[in-house]
């Protein structure tokens, strides 16, 4: 019988929670694993990038203090035990021993150190130690995180995959950004080669320390161990041949499977299909600051004109779940508030509200692209319904780097905008709320001001000290966001992943994590 | 040196002129305003354009061609990672395109209006218009599916292992060279007519020479000059890389790596990677001139 315990979530205290089995072993040792990624992966530095590319690869090699479970729950992961103070201001992370890189060296509270201090330069996401004043190491096991004010949720984004606060050796501190070409961390995989365009292939790490406070490994966490000899994770961005590679057995395991190949995959009892739901948010945003969006009657005019099966079923090729709002249905933090609002294609009261706005014909642009055909067919469908209402729509198709562009720097030249949200929507709904509010809000309020009723919900969300009471800060801004328009969620996509049948222990999730998966001779 | 001038000016010029933001592709779709503001910070992105300019020009004197913005890496060091995946590729799709094209046009210019003829432009004509990508998923489909004889995709370089590299290239090599061969052909079979009518092909006949000797020695060595012209071109579509080969294949060669770059507004990528391409480029264009001189004693380069 083992016991794990940690210190949970701010507030929470201590935790303690018994083990019910013997830990994960390996069924079968060995094989290569090919696995087909549709996206190119620029970089390893998983500390500077936000892409779900590299994280696809960066994870199964690096290891934080702390990550998500499959609940999306906090857990530790390289520290032993965590500690708050009473007042919020102090958090202790003891380190687990034994835990080594993978050029040998055995992790100490100065890799910790050199690893924050890193990320605290060029952290792509390094606002979440904005209300750190410092960090120490008081013996080699030990790594204390010092708040200048309290932040109920510090814990939430520390354990952040987004860009997460990887353990780095102390000898790579000061590498710039981008520029970490060979990854060492302390994961059950370790780089062999990375061929940029082609693949990146990684091999068992004999030295690993699985983390015995757990028997199996659970999100980004857990007892993991790497039961096969090497994985290349192949760049392969053409659906088609991802499809052929799965069927000929050439690559043990793709992601994002086309729709129209399911049914055939499914009758080949060589490949098991395995569906990931909430892979993403499809949505638009408002130009609040540009008119006609810029009139909230109108932008309710469009929000009762929209028919979002139309819009999902094409952006999605029919892979899709309609749902309210900004969190996954499977979240406990998921709310439906402000469902009102949401896939009410009435035609009527979208004309209605199209005279009480004023509406005079004037053009409505949907800035969109086709690098990202669901973003672009989403507009394309909204165009049309917003068509058949009276509404002037039309369409502005650029490059994604443009759109954004477009987006972030012009006030005029569109109405809405098109994008996905994916990872932040996974993290909870503070992660996503921040799209929300300034500087991030992609609705651009005018004039740079926020909606004050938005903000004060965003405030309490983060600093409300009781979860329950965060949460329903996040139910009120949800419901302010989508009556007033300030975002249209579509719903969300189901990706599919596929493995043939003679891999054992993968199981659809937002990375594809390689651990505790194994080949039989099958 | 005038030439890599002005396309360095360019090729700096026009990236920085099309909207878009190398850090949005280094941040993700889901990154936040100040992740990107964060990177361009990094980056050096959010100084003059000027500046950029200056620093651009002042490392290149200095032979230094910048460093990727995604990879990480030297623009150097990416481009001789990924020239001999693209020369390789290149020259097997050479060696297939001169025997397909030089011989069918040969070919149907020796058996004008016959069946032989037609056939041989039916398929040049197919090679030609059939899409890329199209004729790339047939061949997956047939030989890597159904007949299992090649992998669907990926590249092994030909020094780690030769017959890897041979099952790897032969079908991109052959979706690049059924093109370019129906393009050659073409050439040929016109170039040859046109030679084969000459009155000292007549004469050459008359003098009772062998039709093989005639064609070759006479006729084909005198059509040489618009085919080398035709496969300077050809070499120089295979160097600058095939996109859609490349991808469908899942090959790292170089017309995949600058797409990227320029769908990414990986600056410096675009600009040195455009540079050392052209630098290319001209030393084909050179060979090109060369070949004219051995094939034609009138051509010379004396100044004269």
């Amino acid at each position: 019988m083992r016991k794990i315990v940690f210190t949970l979530l701010a507030g929470v205290g201590l935790a303690t929670t018994a083990a019910h089995a013997a830990p994960f072993v390996c069924p079968a040792k060995g094989g290569d694993f090919v696995f087909g990624q549709e996206a190119n992966i620029n970089t390893l530095d998983q500390m500077t990038s936000s892409t779900i590319s590299t994280r696809n690869i960066a994870m199964n090699m690096y290891e934080s203090l702390m990550t998500r479970d499959d609940n999306n729950n906090p857990i530790l992961e390289l520290a032993e035990s965590m500690t708050e103070s009473p007042d919020h201001l102090t958090f202790v992370f003891k380190l687990r021993s034994g835990v080594h890189f993978h050029n040998g060296k055995p992790m100490t509270s100065a890799d910790v150190m050199a690893s924050f201090d890193r990320y605290s330069k060029v952290g792509n996401q390094r606002s979440t130690l904005d209300n750190v004043k410092s960090w120490d190491a008081p013996d080699a096991s030990t790594f204390t995180i010092h708040m200048k004010v309290a932040q109920p949720t510090f814990i939430e984004a520390l354990s952040s995959f987004s860009v997460p606060i990887v353990i780095i050796p102390a000898e790579n501190r000061d590498v710039p950004a981008q520029q970490l070409t060979n990854p060492i961390g302390t994961g059950p995989f370790q780089l062999v080669e990375s061929v940029p365009g082609s693949f990146v292939k990684v091999k068992r790490f004999d030295g690993y320390s699985p983390n015995t406070a757990f028997e199996q490994r659970t999100g980004f966490g857990g007892y993991k161990q790497a039961c096969l000899n090497t994985v290349t994770f192949r760049i392969v961005t053409e659906p088609g041949a991802r499809v052929a590679g799965l069927k000929t057995g050439e690559l043990q395991g793709v992601e994002d499977l086309p729709t129209k190949s399911l049914p055939d995959l499914k009758k080949d009892a060589n490949v098991s299909v395995l569906p990931l739901n909430n892979w993403w948010i499809q949505l638009a945003s408002p130009n609040t600051s540009a008119a006609p969006t810029d009139n909230l009657l109108f932008r309710k005019a469009v929000q009762a004109a929209l028919d979002m099966d139309e819009i999902m079923d094409a952006a999605s090729d029919g892979n899709y779940k309609l749902n309210v709002g900004f969190q996954y249905p499977n979240q406990p933090t998921y709310t439906d508030s402000g469902k009102e609002t949401y896939n009410r294609h009435n035609a009527d009261l979208a004309k209605k509200l199209l005279t009480e706005a004023g509406y005079k014909g004037e053009p409505v642009i949907l800035l969109t692209n086709k690098d990202y055909p669901p973003m672009y067919n989403s507009a394309l469908v909204m165009q049309q319904q917003l068509q058949a209402v009276g509404v002037n729509a039309q369409m502005k198709v650029v490059d994604w780097p443009t759109s954004v562009q477009l987006w972030q720097n012009t006030a005029e030249g569109w109405n809405f905008f098109f994008t996905g949200w994916g990872t932040q929507p996974a993290l909870g709904s503070l992660a996503t709320m921040q799209f929300l509010v300034q500087p991030n809000a992609t609705y651009k309020p005018k004039a740079g001001i926020d909606d004050p009723e938005v903000l004060a919900a965003w405030q309490d969300m983060n600093n409300q000290p009781a979860v329950a009471d965060r949460q329903a800060a996040f139910a009120r801004m949800q419901a302010l966001v989508l009556e007033k328009a300030y975002a249209l969620p579509f719903g969300s996509f189901t990706k599919v992943q596929g493995v043939r049948a003679n891999v054992g222990g993968f199981a659809p999730f937002r990375i594809p994590r390689m651990a505790n998966v194994w080949l039989t001779a099958r | 040196m005038p030439i890599m001038l002005i396309v360095s000016l360019i090729a700096f010029g026009m990236i920085h002129l099309i909207p878009g933001d190398p850090a949005i592709a280094i941040a993700g779709m889901s990154a936040t305003a100040e992740q990107i503001a964060n990177i361009r910070h990094d980056l050096g992105l959010d100084r003059p354009l000027l500046t950029q300019l200056w620093r651009w020009y002042a490392n290149l004197a200095t032979g230094d061609l910048g460093r990727s913005l995604l990879l990480g890496q030297p623009v150097v060091q990416v481009m001789l990672q990924r020239l001999p995946v693209t020369l390789a590729l290149a020259a097997y799709a050479l060696v297939l395109t001169l025997a397909i094209g030089l011989t069918s046009g040969i070919v149907a210019a020796l058996r004008q209006n016959t069946w032989v003829d037609q056939v041989a432009m039916v398929v040049a004509m197919l090679g030609i218009s059939l899409p890329n990508f199209y004729l790339g998923l047939l061949m997956i489909v047939l030989f890597a599916v159904d007949l299992r004889w090649l992998p669907t995709g990926g590249y092994i370089a030909f020094t780690a292992d030769p017959l890897g590299w041979l099952a790897t290239s032969t079908m991109p090599a052959i979706s690049q060279a059924l093109l370019l061969a129906g393009l050659l052909a073409r050439i040929t079979r016109s170039t040859m007519l046109e030679v084969l009518r000459q009155d000292y092909i007549r004469t050459a006949r008359a003098k009772g020479l062998s039709n093989g000797r005639v064609v070759l020695k006479h006729a084909l060595a005198n059509a040489l000059i618009p085919i080398t012209t035709v496969v300077g071109i050809v070499v120089s579509l295979l160097i600058s890389g095939s996109v859609v080969t490349e991808t469908l294949f899942s090959i790292p060669g170089v017309g995949q790596l600058l797409t990227q770059a320029v769908l990414n507004r990986d600056y410096p990528m675009v600009q040195g990677g455009l540079l050392i391409v052209t630098g290319l480029l001209v030393v084909v264009n050179i060979l090109v001139d060369v070949c004219y001189a051995l094939l034609d004693p009138r051509v010379r380069y004396d100044g004269a």
